[in-house]
């Protein structure tokens, strides 16, 4: 913060499978693994990067729900102080699609104020042949419609092709940043113990 | 469910999800379960507002006193030194990271029917209207005292083996009953008096706790976390989680499997888990923990800070049992919107004391007393279980109950110790390599 480079809390959610920590990878280290173990990830569920809006830096923290199988044992904790919610969903598996009203709740509920944002994973994975099962784009139309200016942003991306990842993430800065610049808050009697060691470590990028 | 891990963890509150981070982070396989919907158990965080109306069996009152989930009400009242043994677990284990802190305004002490400010350092206590004019140069030599004492170097003792019993060293340094009673309470945080004849090395490494705490952030020697003290066994589940432990919430386990005296695993019912280890809250063992006390709190909703604390936004007082005529203290937190746990203009606050007569909810009168009107109250009796055996046969490790004391240093206590009980070993710190990790491509 001592930088002054304005900095945003994004949390990654959506059902089980669909490719949030895959998300998650890109964000991190721009690497791709099919292996469900979550070994690759362990100890780590959260990373800052930088991106330009126009001529500022803009920090991104991404979190990842950190092996935390089922999406209502999240608890409360993870929502605090996020700005935004990246909601995924497969393409592939019109269930995860149509689970999402619950999860806009969950985050309206939780983190009152962040701005989400939709994105479709998987698009490697879309059959056009194939009949059902997969969410189509009159899908997405109706249920846009329904929801009503609930999202700052809708995305198509593949974590496998490695397609839409990075322009997804840098639109999302673009976003917050431009929504806060008017309304950013300091909150200076913040204590966070243990911050004068790691400070400076946290304040570089990852990647 | 009916997986093989090598520890089960039963109930989340904030010992067990220590408990269930540092194994995990060990390389442990854990599974944690827990009965209830939400995190935290005993030391959840109730929210709305209307969840603490159901944990008392009242009706709910919606929005009456402003947004109902505004609130995060802790069931068990406790802060955080900010240099204690808490705050030096979630800074080795990284889990400060998921929470927020600010300090506590201030710390008050009772006297004589009145509120003092707690002097800390020399010079508050050369400012300070709660001891003459001899006393505090007299106080003021005790602490400069204890801030050069060092137990390794008999050079730093000044005549004072660490044997030497508190009683004494009160004497030794001439101070009277009053300036023992808030040394002793406000400052060093015992309960009751049973320190006096104990080795004065304990009042002095407290009082220096208290000292090193107040001089990390300022007003108070306490922190708390924004949104309330359910967010702690959050952070650590999460711990947990990313080292590789599955959760399972919502799940009424109620049955622990054995064979030849010692645990195999455990049954919903419907399914068996098989474990050689289990770890768990009194609760989840009715038969293998014995009642060695019980503890009374009211939680007052309050529409206006408490009187005489010069407007600060969060406090503790402490009324030393002496000043009441008790056996153990009793102990007030009033915390408000500054940390996120009501909406504006309300006040919570938590009176505490360690039962000592058949009218529990009367014991805690000086403390309510302080609170002027209260709008809601919501008072429960507790008993404090303690388990009855190590565990060390059984390979069933149950922690003890929350104490009534208003910080987290017994918490920790039992937390470390149970974890050795479990192992063998104390907790090795540098197990955890997440400041590694974190730093990854720089």
């Amino acid at each position: 913060m001592a930088t002054g480079i304005p900095g945003y809390k994004v949390i990654l959610h959506g059902d089980y499978g669909v490719g949030k920590s895959s998300i998650f990878r890109r964000f991190l280290n721009n690497t791709f693994t099919t292996a469900t173990g979550r070994h690759s990830t362990i100890g780590l569920d959260h990373c800052t990067r930088v991106f330009k809006v126009g001529t500022q830096s803009v920090k991104l923290t991404l979190w990842d729900t950190g092996g935390v199988q089922r999406m209502s044992y999240l608890g409360s904790s993870y929502y605090r102080g996020a700005h935004a919610a990246l909601l995924v969903y497969s393409l592939s598996n019109k269930d995860t699609f149509g689970v999402l009203s619950q999860f806009i709740l969950d985050i309206v509920m939780n983190a009152e104020g962040a701005k989400i944002f939709l994105c479709g994973n998987m698009a490697d994975a879309v059959n056009p042949e194939q009949e059902s099962g997969q969410v189509t784009e009159a899908d997405l139309e109706q249920f846009m419609s329904q929801c009503d200016d609930v999202f700052s942003g809708v995305y198509q991306v593949s974590c496998k092709d490695n397609n839409g990842l990075e322009e997804m993430f840098t639109d999302m800065a673009r976003v917050l940043h431009r929504d806060s610049v008017s309304r950013l808050t300091l909150r200076r009697d913040l204590v966070r113990p243990g911050d004068t060691e790691t400070a400076n470590s946290e304040k570089s990028s990852c990647c | 469910m009916d997986e093989t891990y090598d520890v089960i963890v039963m109930g989340t509150g904030l010992k067990e999800c220590i408990l269930s981070g540092m194994l995990s982070v060990t390389g442990k396989k854990v599974l944690h379960v827990d009965r209830n919907t939400y995190y935290g158990g005993e030391s959840a965080s109730l929210t709305p507002l209307d969840q603490v109306f159901q944990h008392f069996g009242r009706p709910p009152v919606g929005d009456k006193y402003g947004r109902g989930r505004d609130w995060n009400v802790d069931l068990i009242p406790k802060f955080l030194m900010a240099n204690g043994q808490l705050v030096k677990l979630l800074i080795h284990t990284g889990v400060t990271r998921y929470l927020e802190f600010k300090s506590v305004d201030g710390s008050y002490v009772y006297k004589g029917g009145k509120i003092y400010k707690v002097p800390a350092d020399e010079k508050e206590a050369l400012q300070s209207s709660l001891m003459g004019i001899f006393e505090k140069r007299r106080f003021k030599n005790f602490l400069q005292f204890v801030q050069d004492y060092e137990v390794d170097d008999p050079k730093t003792w000044k005549g004072v083996d660490p044997t030497m019993i508190s009683k004494q060293l009160y004497e030794k340094f001439g101070l009277d009953a009053n300036t023992q009673d808030f040394t002793g309470h406000a400052l060093a945080l015992f309960r009751n008096d049973k320190y006096m004849l104990e080795p004065c090395v304990e009042l002095i490494k407290r009082c220096r706790l208290y000292s090193e705490s107040l001089a990390r952030y300022g007003k108070s020697p306490y922190l708390y976390p924004l949104y309330g003290l359910g967010e702690l066994p959050q952070g650590f589940a999460r711990l947990s989680a990313i080292y590789g432990g599955t959760y399972m919430l919502d799940k009424p386990v109620d049955k622990i499997v054995m064979q030849d005296g010692h645990v195999v695993g455990v049954s919903d019912g419907k399914d068996t888990a098989k474990c050689s280890i289990v770890v768990c809250d009194p609760s989840y063992a009715p038969d293998r923990r014995k009642k060695v006390g019980q503890v009374v709190r009211a939680i007052c909703i309050l529409n206006h800070p408490i009187d005489n604390i010069r407007g600060a936004q969060s406090v503790q007082i402490i009324i030393p049992q002496n000043q009441v005529n008790r056996n153990d203290d009793i102990y007030v937190c009033m915390v408000s919107s500054t940390h996120n746990v009501c909406p504006q203009n309300y006040y919570l606050a938590i009176v505490a004391t360690t039962v000592e007569t058949n009218n529990p909810e009367a014991e805690l009168q000086p403390g309510l007393e302080l609170l002027g009107t209260i709008e809601e109250k919501f008072v429960s009796v507790v008993d404090l279980f303690e388990p009855e055996d190590d565990g060390k046969d059984s390979k069933i490790f149950i922690t003890k109950s929350y104490d009534a004391t208003s910080h987290f240093e017994t918490t920790c206590d039992d937390v470390l110790k149970t974890y050795e009980r479990i192992t063998g070993a104390p907790f090795d710190f540098s197990k955890v390599k997440h400041t590694e990790v974190d730093s990854v491509g720089e």
